[in-house]
């Protein structure tokens, strides 16, 4: 067996918002090892998101533990945790969240000004990123320019130009329409299987689930034990 | 932190028309801060000529529009460190149309010729001339950037219609001169305006124009002059021309805090209109903050891109503002320089223009600090929620 690059125990997550507690993620436990392509689903609101969001270190968890790539995030000050993120995680959003006034390889080229590589270097790495995810002839392109999967894939791209160990993807195929999703999930299977890189991606879409090599899932903020499944799920997926 | 630069500058650009006004309006504010500074400053700051620091004015003490006894000459002669004097009267009088056209409305003096040569130093004038106005009563002397303004030649006749004095004054032309600070000026010979009164109003004087032996002797002549008229019924107020030029200026109104005031609300409406936009700006990319820290871009490198487009956009308005303000001191220069010396070459000095640029960064650094601050500060999640 791999090693463990995940683990977190007894995480918990509570929001406060005016008087009111969400405990967005209660006490959740898991595991994941080098190499891995984990779903994480359940219902809308179940807490999927948050314990992505905690994994990156974009959160800061209420209570519990949470070790990922061997560092303790909770020891981390708020500058250690982006320049962490920077080395480490690649991050795919379900909007694509680019910068609309940079084209493609400039969006691309964004977490690489942080690094200590030159222009040239940094031009060479984004243009290989972008033909990765099939998109070298379209360097130029603004955002506006470029078709909604288009936009996915610079954003992959995005998220693993600096070479990450782990891909992190919430909800990557909520605005693409099929043809584009199953483009997108090949792509995070291709990353996963070729390339070695371990993958987190939320969805509610069992058909993007099924590109995992795992799925687990959250129900009211509790994550499930391996192998089991929200109660109505197959009746009311969320 | 450099490789961020293109990003602020696309940053900048981003929406066209939020950059143009506020460029636009950052521009305006800085060409009227560039004039007003230009102004204290060659008010304020600029250093006298070698021989203007010599040279002193008595006037009465009450008014700069109230006359002298022309007798006081002697008794000023007589006070040590005082090496020459005159006795000069402004002569207003109209000449032409100069309430249509405010090129005709230049500074005319009535001056006693010969102490006015030992005086005036500065003055360059051929011996002919010189000689041709010690001669002829009803000559006078124009400085040259006033006769190329208005085409003045040698020989040729004016007439200055009395207004504080009866009588028109027909002068020939006799002399074109050149005087850095009296330029556009024009001299004739107070015997004239003499002549032309009745025998009982003739002996007084506008001012005393003085020349000081040396630098050492200016404050003590100062002294003594005023000191002597003390418990005369006609007491004196005698300044260094410098500061009489200033006193001539406030004689139009407290200039000093006027400029101070305007300074302070064009400032004021920066701040406002910088604030404004940048408020305006940091919204619209509240979302792509949260993006660029997912990242890795740390508070401070948000904090320092933010900044950094409002400083752009207001560097901008201040090099725009400055070449703007360039053109107006000119122009002020031109309309103004005759009856307010210390404008004649109005311009925005090197150190002023540094001081436009320091100031602009520092305006947009205070306009943007809260709203970029508040962004850098957010919470990831709250900006990605963020649907703005
Ligand atoms: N920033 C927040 N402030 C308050 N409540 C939140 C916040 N983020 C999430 N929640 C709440 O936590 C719960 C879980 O949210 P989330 O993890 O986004 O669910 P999912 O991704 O599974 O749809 C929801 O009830 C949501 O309303
Ligand atoms: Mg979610």
């Amino acid at each position: 067996m791999s090693e463990v690059v995940i683990q977190t125990k007894d995480l918990t997550r509570v929001y406060k918002r005016d008087q009111f507690e969400v405990t967005a993620l209660k006490d959740a436990s898991i595991e994941i090892r080098k190499g891995e392509f984990v779903a994480l689903m359940g219902p809308s609101g179940s807490g999927k998101s948050t314990l992505l969001y905690l994994i990156a270190a974009m959160e800061r968890p209420t209570s519990g533990t949470i070790d990922v790539l061997g560092q303790d995030l909770r020891a981390l000050s708020d500058k250690q945790v982006a320049q962490w993120r920077n080395i480490h995680v690649g991050f795919v959003f379900q909007s694509f969240n680019l910068i609309p006034v940079l084209t493609a390889i400039e969006n691309v080229e964004l977490p690489l000004l942080l690094t200590n590589l030159n222009a040239k270097e940094r031009r060479e790495h984004a243009t290989t990123a972008l033909s990765l995810v099939g998109l070298g002839d379209r360097l130029t392109h603004l955002p506006k320019q470029l078709s909604g999967g288009q936009e996915q894939r610079v954003a992959i791209a995005r998220a693993l130009v600096t070479d990450p160990d782990l891909i992190l993807a919430d909800e990557p195929t909520g605005n693409l329409d099929s043809q584009s999703a199953q483009d997108v999930l090949t792509m995070l299977r291709t990353l996963n299987q070729e390339h070695g890189k371990t993958v987190v991606m939320v969805t509610h879409d069992p058909h993007a689930a099924s590109f995992a090599s795992k799925a687990r899932y959250l129900e009211k903020g509790a994550l499930l034990p391996e192998g089991h499944v929200p109660q109505d799920w197959f009746v009311r997926p969320a | 932190m450099l490789r961020l630069l293109p990003l602020i500058f696309k940053n900048s650009l981003r929406s066209k028309r939020r950059s143009i006004l506020t460029i636009l309006s950052v521009t305006m504010s800085f060409t009227l801060l560039g004039v007003l500074f230009a102004m204290y400053n060659a008010l304020y700051f600029e250093d006298p000529t070698p021989s203007q620091a010599l040279r002193l004015i008595t006037r009465n003490r009450i008014s700069l529009t109230v006359i002298l006894p022309a007798s006081y000459k002697q008794k000023i002669k007589a006070v040590p460190g005082v090496q020459d004097l005159y006795i000069s009267m402004w002569f207003g009088g109209t000449y032409k149309d100069q309430a249509q056209d405010q090129r005709n409305n230049f500074a005319r003096f009535a001056v006693e010729p010969e102490d006015f040569f030992k005086v005036q130093k500065d003055l360059v004038l051929p011996e002919d001339q010189k000689q041709a106005f010690l001669k002829e009563r009803t000559a006078c002397l124009v400085g040259k950037r006033l006769a190329d303004k208005l085409g003045i030649r040698l020989g040729e006749r004016l007439v200055l219609k009395g207004d504080i004095f009866p009588g028109d004054k027909e002068l020939m032309v006799r002399g074109i001169f050149e005087d850095p600070l009296a330029d556009e000026t024009l001299f004739f010979n107070i015997e004239y305006l003499y002549q032309s009164l009745p025998a009982g109003r003739r002996d007084f004087a506008g001012t005393f124009n003085i020349l000081a032996k040396s630098k050492d002797d200016v404050s003590a002549i100062q002294r003594d002059v005023d000191e002597m008229f003390k418990n005369a019924p006609v007491q004196t107020r005698t300044e260094t021309e410098a500061a009489f030029a200033l006193s001539f200026v406030s004689f139009l109104g407290n200039v000093k805090v006027f400029l101070l005031v305007i300074c302070g609300a064009v400032t004021f409406t920066i701040l406002l209109v910088s604030a404004n936009t940048m408020a305006m700006a940091v919204r619209e990319r509240v979302r792509e903050v949260g993006v660029m820290k997912t990242l890795g871009f740390t508070n401070g490198g948000i904090l320092f891109l933010i900044l950094g487009d409002a400083v752009v956009l207001s560097l901008v308005g201040a090099a725009l503002g400055c070449l703007v303000a360039s053109g107006l001191a000119a122009g002020v220069a031109a309309n103004a320089g005759g009856f307010i010396a210390q404008f004649k070459n109005l311009s925005l000095t090197p150190p002023t223009v540094v001081f436009i640029f320091g100031f602009s960064v520092v305006v947009a650094l205070i306009s943007s600090f809260v709203p970029a601050m508040n962004a850098a500060r957010t919470n990831i999640l709250d900006t990605l929620k963020y649907s703005g």
